[in-house]
């Protein structure tokens, strides 16, 4: 894992299908420009044997999941804006991160790039169990 | 096909065997070698694979649609559409401002993809019923409404800006019974609450913004003599009890819960409840047996309220 980003895992049915993966996936694609610049995420489907091994590696128990840093932090639980910035500082390996990341804790969730956001992230690309 | 052991079902009470019914979705648009886009958009085509999947399954109830965007659709949200799935919600007309703000109005029977919705009922309704096989209408849910609307946000809102998440949530529980009464017009005999997001928040939000906000639309089904239930989807572990606590005849939950403890907390509470059937890990990857997987669940629900159904 990068020194100056942060992973972040989310375990999903299928973030199209599934409102709760949906959601999941977007509270990660509405964090702002500031965050997006710090932070690797990615749609990990357990429709398909890629995504059912990252669930067994990350040791997922519930589906959908948000993971940072290898670990299982919001298992079926949609957080909210703040809670997620607090686990990614728990998480962060540079003091240049942490700051990064209290310096956006008071911007909140932003919806202008959420579309473009998750389709770098891959998300419901990769949701059949041929992909 | 047995519509009225299904009814009985949902509503907890005994039955000579488990009915059955399968969330055929998109499922229905395969089966007859659609694109999932073009059936959602076609009433032709929407009834042709309801009633096409009600036949080839057995079925004892089929829903007339498992689309979860129709309400966030009709009141303004955008669409991003898909050949093998249902669409996803793309904007959130409510993500800074609330809906009275955001000029939102309650959908009537003209508003986005009702017409279409309306034709193929009418279209579905009487050869389900020549089938035997009950017709259900599945409603979004108030809290999946109000993400579409707000986007993920609404889910700081419940605990940041209780105001706004009410604002919202109420809108959202206004339209989700207009969707109940439109459904009960075309003639559904089972018409369900679906809410999947509700299992991702904590039971007093649930009782705070989810339980009051379903009121209405449980009452409209009522009203009518029609029968209700509530899907819930993922780990609902900490909202089941509000969840059976809701007013409604019964519920149905997903792969993720115990049939064991599920069957107990409904025959406690007297209603009617539904799974689980392991749509992923069986149905779709094959990594169990459907055949063992499907025994275990009918031998966990028994034949008190129980309806065997897909996760």
């Amino acid at each position: 894992m990068a020194e100056n980003k942060i992973t972040v895992d989310v375990l999903t049915l299928d973030s199209v299908q599934c409102a709760a993966c949906g959601y999941m996936m977007e509270s990660m694609a509405a964090m702002p420009q500031e965050v997006q610049e710090i932070i690797e995420y990615k749609e990990w489907s357990i429709k398909n044997k890629t995504g059912i091994g990252k669930f067994m590696e990350l040791k997922g128990k519930v589906l959908p999941s948000i993971c940072i840093e290898g670990d299982i932090v919001f298992p079926s639980i949609i957080p909210q804006y703040e809670e997620l910035i607090d686990e990614m500082i728990k998480r962060a390996k540079s003091p240049g991160l942490v700051e990064k990341l209290k310096l956006a804790r008071d911007k909140g969730f932003q919806f202008d790039k959420v579309t473009e956001n998750l389709k770098k992230a891959g998300a419901g690309l990769s949701t059949r169990n041929d992909s | 096909m047995a519509k009225q052991m299904l009814i009985d079902a949902y509503r907890g009470k005994r039955t000579v065997s488990a009915p059955w019914v399968p969330y055929s979705g998109v499922h229905c648009a395969f089966l007859i070698n659609e694109k999932a886009n073009a059936f959602l958009q076609s009433p032709e085509l929407l009834a042709k694979g309801v009633v096409y999947t009600a036949e080839k399954y057995k079925a004892d109830g089929i829903p007339l649609l498992f689309d979860l965007s129709v309400e966030a659709n009709s009141v303004g949200c955008d669409l991003k559409w898909w050949e093998d799935n249902v669409p996803s919600v793309s904007s959130h007309p409510c993500s800074d401002k609330t809906p009275e703000e955001a000029g939102l109005k309650i959908p009537t029977l003209d508003s986005g993809r009702w017409p279409q919705i309306w034709q193929a009922a009418k279209i579905a309704k009487p050869k389900l019923d020549a089938l035997d096989c009950a017709m259900m209408g599945l409603v979004c849910g108030p809290l999946t409404l109000a993400s579409h609307l707000a986007g993920v946000r609404i889910f700081t809102d419940v605990y940041k800006h209780p105001d706004f998440a009410h604002k919202v949530l109420k809108f959202a529980g206004e339209v989700c019974e207009a969707a109940a009464k439109f459904y009960i017009d075309m003639g559904c005999d089972i018409v369900a609450i679906v809410d999947p997001v509700a299992s991702q928040i904590r039971d007093t939000t649930f009782r705070e913004f989810v339980t009051p906000n379903c009121q209405a639309t449980i009452k409209a089904i009522h009203d009518a003599g029609v029968t209700s239930s509530f899907f819930i989807c993922g780990d609902c572990t900490k909202v089941i009890d509000e969840v059976c606590s809701l007013g409604t005849h019964g519920f149905a939950i997903d792969e993720q819960l115990n049939m064991n403890f599920i069957r107990d907390k409904a025959l406690k509470a007297g209603l009617g409840f539904g799974g689980n059937l392991k749509l992923t890990l069986s149905l779709s990857l094959g990594l169990i047996s459907p055949r063992e997987d499907a025994i275990v669940s009918l031998a966990a629900g028994g034949s008190h309220g129980y309806t065997f159904a897909p996760g």
